[in-house]
């Protein structure tokens, strides 16, 4: 159950990428989706992630994603009609309440909470591919360069979550062996029983850990300067990848400078398209962002391409 | 005679480092503030972001210029890892998970630091099974704080009994919801005005106050057992080494 969300390596082509490539890219999309207002942007942003997890073979794992996502959605649309009232349009008005004044729902705020919500399903989606296309250790490693310690404890604790769980099934099973049920007596006969596995789980565990830092000691640990080594490739792809977050990025900042990209809800709705720009502008932003898709499904079909890049 | 190497002496950077990162958070604050310029432009669910990755980033840099011992850093990394688990058995009650407890603890035997990083490892590598999203650094950053701030009320009033602590958890309860319920706030909802603050965290009360009693159930069933093991293995952590005859002390 636990593995159902860990990275599976599946051997895609979106999986090979350098992790500062992937993450360059993510690290992009993310920015954009909480940099944009324009529903039609954001709407683009959610297109380019649907194809990326689409081609990174995570649609089921995205499905647990949306189930999350909904709930925050829907408070999303909630809220923002309920106690805003800069919108002029307003459709409903409802009685006084004491602390918010009077309630008014208003065109505006409805068609802001759409396009929030839009930009929380960005956002959600973004870390989905992230779960699906990046292997923890490799992210790690890119830190270890200059956050030794930190990333040596996350790794560590990264190693022992599933060995623990595991671990509690077995200091379980001892105990019900040893004549121990957990299902049986009071509530206050149940806690102690409860508490007893846990109090086991810690001590035993605690005992390990200073076995791991004798072996630690024993490896030389912090005998001296660290060294560092990657197995990580830098290939092509990574560099047309990177070229591509970086041309979206500015883009999409030279864009929101000179307002394409963004969108005025209140006091009442601007019109989508505000010119040529907004739409040229849109298709170079979601062009660079699609690069990793089009050139993952290139690949696929076109194996001189893989050799080459 | 025998010398204590004691883990926790002040390194000079830190002075620096601690002015400098509260200097750039204020000025992205305060930039914010003014509609016109370049900061406030980017909108306040970017610009939360960055404040919190700064944050984060001033923590971590922390430690790293640290002295950790090998049995520091397996402690921690194990201590999280218990808290990280902690949150698996008990996915299906909303917000009721003794990872908050367990972080506290450990803040509060070991010291801020430890207890920073016990916290937002516990988070980070929950989330690796669990599922990262956009909460991952919020959740690195309201854990990571109940650990340090654990450690500094120790520090603060040692004599804190079971009673002060048991409050103490009851407010990591809220304090932890009221963090996580900026991100939603300040990237969602708009016109930011108290108002919405009030919606947004009156939507998230119930949740908070779940989580607030867990707190308090956990500490008041398994505090004092946890916190006396933890003390134990604290002991083990200070090494003493013996001076030889010549009185030179290898380093």
């Amino acid at each position: 159950m636990l593995d159902k969300l860990f990275y599976k390596e599946k051997g895609l082509f979106l999986q090979s990428l350098h992790p500062l490539a992937a993450l360059t890219y993510l690290g992009t999309l993310l920015v954009l989706a909480l940099a944009f207002t324009n529903p039609l942007y954001l709407l683009g942003i959610l297109l380019v992630v649907a194809l990326a997890i689409r081609a990174a073979d995570g649609l089921e794992a995205w499905e647990s994603y949306l189930k999350i996502a909904l709930f925050m959605m829907v408070l999303v649309m909630i809220i923002n009609p309920l106690v805003v009232h800069a919108g002029k349009t307003v459709i409903w008005q409802g009685p006084h309440i004491p602390v918010f004044g009077r309630l008014t729902v208003s065109l505006e705020a409805i068609c802001y909470g759409a396009a929030m919500s839009v930009r929380l399903l960005d956002i959600i989606s973004v870390f989905c591919l992230y779960n699906l296309i990046v292997h923890p250790d490799k992210a790690l490693n890119l830190f270890s360069r200059f956050a030794g310690k930190s990333v040596l404890v996350i790794s560590l604790a990264t190693r022992m979550f599933p060995a623990m769980v595991r671990e509690m099934e077995n200091i379980r099973s001892v105990q019900q062996m040893r004549g121990v049920d957990f299902r049986k007596g009071s509530a206050k006969e149940k806690v102690g029983k409860y508490s007893s596995l846990v109090n086991i789980l810690l001590l035993s565990s605690l005992e390990d850990s200073l076995e791991i830092a004798e072996s630690m000691q024993a490896r030389a640990f912090g005998s001296g300067p660290r060294t560092c080594y990657s197995r990580n490739l830098w290939r092509p792809r990574d560099t047309l990848f990177l070229s591509g977050s970086a041309c979206a990025l500015g883009a999409g900042i030279w864009g929101l400078l000179h307002g394409f990209g963004s969108y005025t809800f209140y006091p009442q709705l601007d019109y989508l398209i505000s010119g040529p720009g907004t739409v040229a502008l849109l298709l170079i932003v979601l062009f660079s962002l699609s690069i990793p898709v089009l050139i993952g499904w290139g690949c696929g079909r076109w194996h001189y391409l893989k050799s080459k890049i | 005679m025998v010398k204590a190497i004691s883990n926790d002496k002040p390194n000079p950077m830190l002075k620096i480092l601690f002015p400098l990162f509260l200097i750039i958070i204020l000025g992205l604050l305060l930039a914010g503030i003014k509609q016109e310029n370049f900061v406030a432009r980017q909108g306040w669910g970017l610009l939360s972001a960055e404040i919190m990755v700064i944050a984060l980033a001033f923590f971590y840099w922390g430690f790293e210029q640290g002295r950790a011992s090998s049995r520091e850093i397996a402690l921690i990394a194990v201590l999280a890892a218990v808290a990280a688990v902690g949150r698996v058995p008990f996915a299906a009650l909303p917000n009721v998970q003794p990872t908050t407890f367990v972080v506290i603890v450990s803040g509060f035997v070991f010291g801020p630091r430890a207890g920073f990083m016990v916290g937002s490892t516990a988070a980070l590598v929950s989330n690796f099974f669990l599922g990262q999203g956009p909460w991952t650094p919020w959740q690195m950053f309201a854990w990571g704080l109940a650990g340090a701030s654990a450690g500094v009320i120790k520090m603060i009033c040692p004599g804190i009994g079971t009673r002060g602590m048991s409050v103490f958890n009851v407010a990591w309860g809220y304090l932890f919801g009221w963090i996580m319920n900026l991100w939603f706030w300040t990237s969602f909802i708009q016109p930011l005005n108290w108002q919405s603050f009030l919606a947004s965290y009156a939507a998230s009360f119930w949740f908070d106050t779940f989580h607030a009693a867990g707190n308090a159930a956990f500490y008041l069933l398994f505090g004092v057992g946890f916190t006396k093991i933890l003390k134990r293995f604290r002991r083990k952590l200070i090494i003493r080494t013996i001076e030889d005859q010549a009185g030179s002390l290898p380093d």
